[in-house]
């Protein structure tokens, strides 16, 4: 039997030496690295991810655990299929134009890599045609945008305009998050979700793409 | 978080000449005016009388040579120990080292079910205890209401008995008499193992309300005084004075009057019996000249409270005194700030052992399960004050700053994982930080709302009963216990 429940136990627990520890020695049983992928590390991140949503863990944790599901999946990468990590879905993330601020949209960016989907960062103040040029170019399939000031808002709504007007706006799921935006927010520009925090933003993530597929 | 029996010291509203000034018009009024009493003390009278004091028997008067007052206060120890039953929370009190816990002699509480305030029971004792046991930052327990529930004449014991069972911190309690304080010794004698245990770790003290203020001995309570004096079973000498009231309207005259009836005490316990351990309890308060009421929460409180302890620091006794009391009925916003205020200010003057800090609401009269959740928060962050600010190589954190960076950020740095749970003030749970969206999700609810929850959290669990079976049922035995 794989040993899926000592990855989950030690990945939420912190500790990335025991997790890159259990994953060689679950590869050298012969365990196939998607099921250690799926039934040990994102599972882990899924309970990671329920954690900080329910505020019982400090995100600097989420960033260790997060770290330590990256390391891991370092190793498991030259084992996986190309579907494999292209399974989940890509996404394409950044905060708006005239918005520098990003620790909240790094800390999305890296929950939603580590819960297994190829995330495409670009980084702060972005305008709509650079979004727009990356979600043709990467074929990405949901686009989240972050916002903290309630005067650069308005530019969620200016992106999902362009976006329509380039025709790409079905080829994608758009998800947006921020302190001062709200579900309200999200409905009123015509964006398919809103996510209150990291932990959150990975759920949506999949639930849009469920609907999706 | 530990944060019980940090040092105060850092609000001193007195300065040392104020300080003086109070101290000497202290021994004055002592010495001029003096204390009246009732009848039934003349042993007491005679005893004073014998180390020097001038007893006027025609007109009642004990007038305290300001010579005398100050050798025989000088041998109150400066150090009073009182014990837990859990050996981890001892309370050490000297200087300016701070406790907080309950007190309180209410008789309504708030139904934790029914949200209507109605008379305090025996069972409540027995529940606020139990959750008084599971609050760190509430550092003892004193008995906070009475049992209407039992016969008066039960009412000792039971106190007692009630608290003793539902928490291993530290228990205070009052008597109705010495043959109620014999008893409660009794019942703390089978729990320690015998009364020499108990009088080497006292895990009981007894509050002794002795001066009738202004100026007058309270002869039952002088004498349960003497009593537990006799037994070495630690004593908080209180009393209480109203300005306007009870003491003049000026915060100095209160100060003055309430110091020289400490002093007073003092006296009478180190000639009944020197060396034994007793705390200075001055409490200070304002009369509501609208309805002769008592005023728990206006700030002057705070203000006051901390200069007592000064005066109690002055002459080297640990003090006993008051913070935490509100006139609001319910915990409400104002019970919120005036208990903030007022412990704040008594924390930070260094007050060694703080009633009320806990569950009171109508002034005295009432107390509230959830206001314990609260308080132990209040208390919580006002002790965190004390803490101060770490400068040091390691919490100035250079290296840090330096491999973070310029345009970096510190959330993935080991420093912050390092000191990220004990560098701020965690507290009980109580207190609401989380997003709007996520507190409607979880019903809007406000902070009286979640401290209720917490408190019906705390009361679901097993119970612990901190008297064995065994020294149960040989105090069911020998006392009625209507618990």
């Amino acid at each position: 039997m794989f040993a899926s429940k000592a990855i989950i136990d030690n990945l939420v627990g912190l500790n990335e030496p025991k997790v890159i520890e259990l994953v060689r020695n679950a590869l050298d049983e012969g365990v196939a690295a998607k099921e250690i992928l799926n039934q040990g590390l994102i599972a882990g991140m899924d309970i990671v991810g329920e954690k900080m949503e329910n505020e019982d863990m400090f995100i600097p944790e989420v960033l260790m655990a997060a770290k330590a599901m990256s390391s891991a999946i370092e190793i498991l990468k030259p084992l996986l299929a190309e579907e494999d990590i292209r399974a989940m879905g890509k996404v394409i993330i950044g905060t708006v134009k005239g918005d520098l601020h990003d620790i909240g949209k790094n800390l999305v960016a890296m929950m939603v890599e580590s819960a297994g989907f190829e995330v495409y960062d670009l980084g702060a103040d972005i305008l709509p045609d650079k979004f727009i040029q990356e979600i043709k170019e990467k074929d990405a399939n949901i686009l989240c945008m972050s916002a903290l000031l309630t005067t650069t808002m308005p530019m969620m709504k200016n992106t999902i305009d362009a976006l329509k007007e380039s025709g790409f706006r079905e080829q994608v799921k758009i998800m947006i998050g921020g302190a001062p935006v709200t579900q309200s927010f999200a409905d009123e520009i015509g964006a398919d979700g809103y996510a209150p925090d990291a932990g959150s933003a990975v759920k949506l993530a999949k639930e849009l793409l469920q609907c999706n597929s | 978080m530990d944060l019980m029996g940090l040092s105060g010291g850092i609000y001193k509203p007195l300065s040392k000449e104020k300080i003086d000034t109070i101290h000497h018009a202290s021994l004055t009024i002592l010495e001029k005016i003096g204390f009246t009493y009732e009848s039934g003390l003349d042993t007491t009278l005679d005893l004073l009388e014998r180390a020097g004091i001038n007893i006027d028997r025609e007109h009642a008067r004990i007038k305290f040579p300001q010579d005398l007052v100050t050798e025989q206060v000088s041998k109150a120890p400066e150090r009073v120990m009182l014990y837990s039953r859990n050996d981890k929370d001892d309370l050490d009190l000297t200087e300016n080292k701070v406790h907080l816990g309950t007190g309180g002699a209410a008789i309504k509480i708030i139904d934790l079910e029914t949200g209507q305030a109605r008379s305090t029971k025996l069972n409540d004792i027995y529940q606020i205890g139990r959750l008084v046991d599971k609050l760190d930052n509430i550092h003892f327990y004193l008995r906070p209401c009475i049992p209407t529930d039992i016969p008066e004449s039960e009412y000792d014991v039971n106190m007692c008995y009630a608290c003793l069972k539902s928490t291993g911190k530290h228990v205070m309690s009052g008597v109705n008499n010495e043959e109620g304080l014999h008893k409660v010794i009794e019942m703390a004698s089978l729990i320690a193992g015998g009364k020499e245990k108990l009088q080497e770790k006292p895990f009981i003290s007894i509050i002794t309300s002795f001066a009738i203020s202004p100026l007058k001995l309270d002869t039952q309570t002088t004498l349960i005084m003497q009593e537990a004096i006799r037994n070495k079973i630690p004593v908080a000498l209180s009393s209480a004075p109203m300005s306007g009231s009870t003491s003049p309207m000026t915060m100095a005259g209160t100060l003055a009057q309430l110091h020289s009836e400490q002093l007073a005490g003092i006296c009478i316990c180190q000639l009944t019996n020197p060396g034994a351990p007793l705390l200075y309890g001055g409490i200070p308060g304002m009369a509501n000249l609208k309805t002769m009421g008592y005023l728990g929460g206006g700030v002057e409180c705070g203000m006051m409270n901390a200069a007592i302890h000064q005066l109690a620091d002055y002459i080297n006794v640990p003090n006993y005194n008051s913070s935490g009391l509100t006139d609001s009925k319910i915990p409400d916003t104002q019970a919120g700030w005036e208990k903030a205020i007022t412990t704040l200010l008594a924390v930070m003057g260094g007050s060694n052992y703080i009633h009320h800090a806990a569950g009171m609401l109508e002034s005295m009269i009432g107390v509230a399960y959830e206001q314990y959740v609260i308080d132990d928060e209040i208390i919580g962050m006002c002790c965190k004050v004390l803490k101060g600010i770490d400068v040091d190589e390691e919490h100035l954190a250079l290296d840090v700053i330096e491999s973070v960076g310029p345009g970096g950020n510190y959330m993935a740095a080991h420093h912050t994982m390092t000191h990220m749970r004990k560098e701020y003030f965690t507290g009980n749970g109580i207190t609401d930080s989380k997003s709007r969206d996520k507190w409607e999700k979880q019903g809007s609810l406000d902070a009286r709302t979640r401290g209720r929850e917490i408190a019906k959290k705390i009361l679901s669990e097993d119970e612990k009963s901190y008297i064995s079976e065994e020294v149960d049922q040989a105090i069911r035995r020998k006392f009625d216990i209507l618990l």
